[in-house]
């Protein structure tokens, strides 16, 4: 214990050591240019009206969707391929679900008591509201798309912790549903992308040459439900319970 | 002002990093959670004073929760203590 407070107090002192060398002492001579060349650009051009921007009035979605726009697409494209990965690990024949299903329904039902569902509940609606709010306001105000969805997954999770699995799967959130809703998702990202290709005779990602703000509103929606959906798909095959998954895989091998 | 917000920046900062240091320290896998969740909000804040709300937005609910969660299940797959030094 004596040594863990030796080690964190020169840590803490090495850090203070560099923040006061860079900041007040200047060692790196980032005090006489404080702008950037580069960020001089963003600052100039992310508010331009009409050709350069995707009629975005805050800086930082301007930025995502058109300087980095391809980041965000590909970003996408990571989180499809590693949930992909996450579903092709745990893979159900239909039989094999249907056991599932039957172990599940003998598995003890467990619930938290009243105050913890009773505060669930309330928490959740204001979660879900505030979480579109962040994704549909996002091209406004701070937010977007994936710090909606992400806040929405969290929503989830609480209903999945404070109830169960099951009781997403009544509601109707089924694999297979948020698959579809998933799919959805990523379809109008890749036509919101795609579409100045055809329509405009632009390039891939022109998002200003659509009418108005729709570019972005489709970008920021489809985001939204992908990332939602993304997240609850993982939290959903990972819910199964470790026993159900080792009588399938035993069933397998015999 | 400025000088006001590196500082507070510093300190918050420097929470962040004892509590990570608490967390790799820690043998008990649910504790460690605990504190680099701890740890996450800290940064979060760090990032609100830099003027990043979008980043604050996402980091907060990936950081705290979503991470958080997918961690709680994968230790509930394997054993909740790590042994031997």
């Amino acid at each position: 214990m004596k040594r863990d407070v030796f080690v964190s107090i020169s840590f803490l002192m090495a850090f203070l050591l560099i923040s006061y060398a860079i900041t007040v002492k200047d060692v790196l001579g980032m005090a006489e240019n404080p702008l950037r060349p580069l960020g001089g650009f963003y600052l100039r051009h992310a508010f331009a009206p009409s050709n350069l921007t995707s009629h975005s009035p805050e800086v930082v979605t301007a930025i995502v969707w058109n300087y980095r726009g391809f980041d965000t697409l590909f970003e996408t494209f990571v989180f499809f391929l590693s949930i992909m990965g996450a579903l092709s690990i745990f893979r159900l024949t239909e039989e094999q679900e249907k056991e599932a299903r039957s172990l599940e329904s003998r598995e003890p039902h467990r619930h938290m008591d009243l105050i913890t569902r009773a505060t669930t509940k309330l928490v959740v609606i204001m979660i879900v509201s505030i979480s579109a709010s962040i994704a549909l306001h996002g091209h406004l105000t701070p937010g977007g798309g994936f710090q909606g969805g992400s806040a929405m997954a969290v929503a989830a999770l609480l209903l999945f912790a404070a109830f169960s699995k099951f009781t997403l799967e009544r509601k109707g959130l089924t694999l297979g549903h948020v698959i579809t809703a998933y799919a959805f998702g990523l379809a109008l990202i890749l036509a919101t992308a795609i579409a100045p290709v055809f329509l405009y005779d632009g390039r891939l990602l022109q998002i200003n040459l659509l009418p108005g703000e729709t570019g972005l509103l489709n970008l920021d929606v489809g985001e939204y439900i992908a990332v939602t959906f993304g997240f609850l798909m993982v939290f959903l095959v990972l819910g199964i319970s470790e026993w159900i998954f080792k009588v399938i895989l035993r069933g397998e091998i015999e | 002002m400025q000088e006001l917000h590196l500082i507070i920046l510093a300190i918050v900062v420097s929470f962040g990093f004892v509590f990570s240091y608490l967390a790799m320290k820690e043998h008990d896998l649910l504790k460690a959670l605990a504190l680099s969740s701890v740890q996450s909000t800290f940064f979060a804040l760090g990032f609100y004073i830099l003027a990043a709300p979008d980043i604050v937005l996402a980091y907060l609910a990936i950081a705290v929760g979503a991470y958080t969660a997918l961690v709680i299940l994968a230790i509930s797959k394997t054993e909740r203590y790590e042994v031997g030094e």
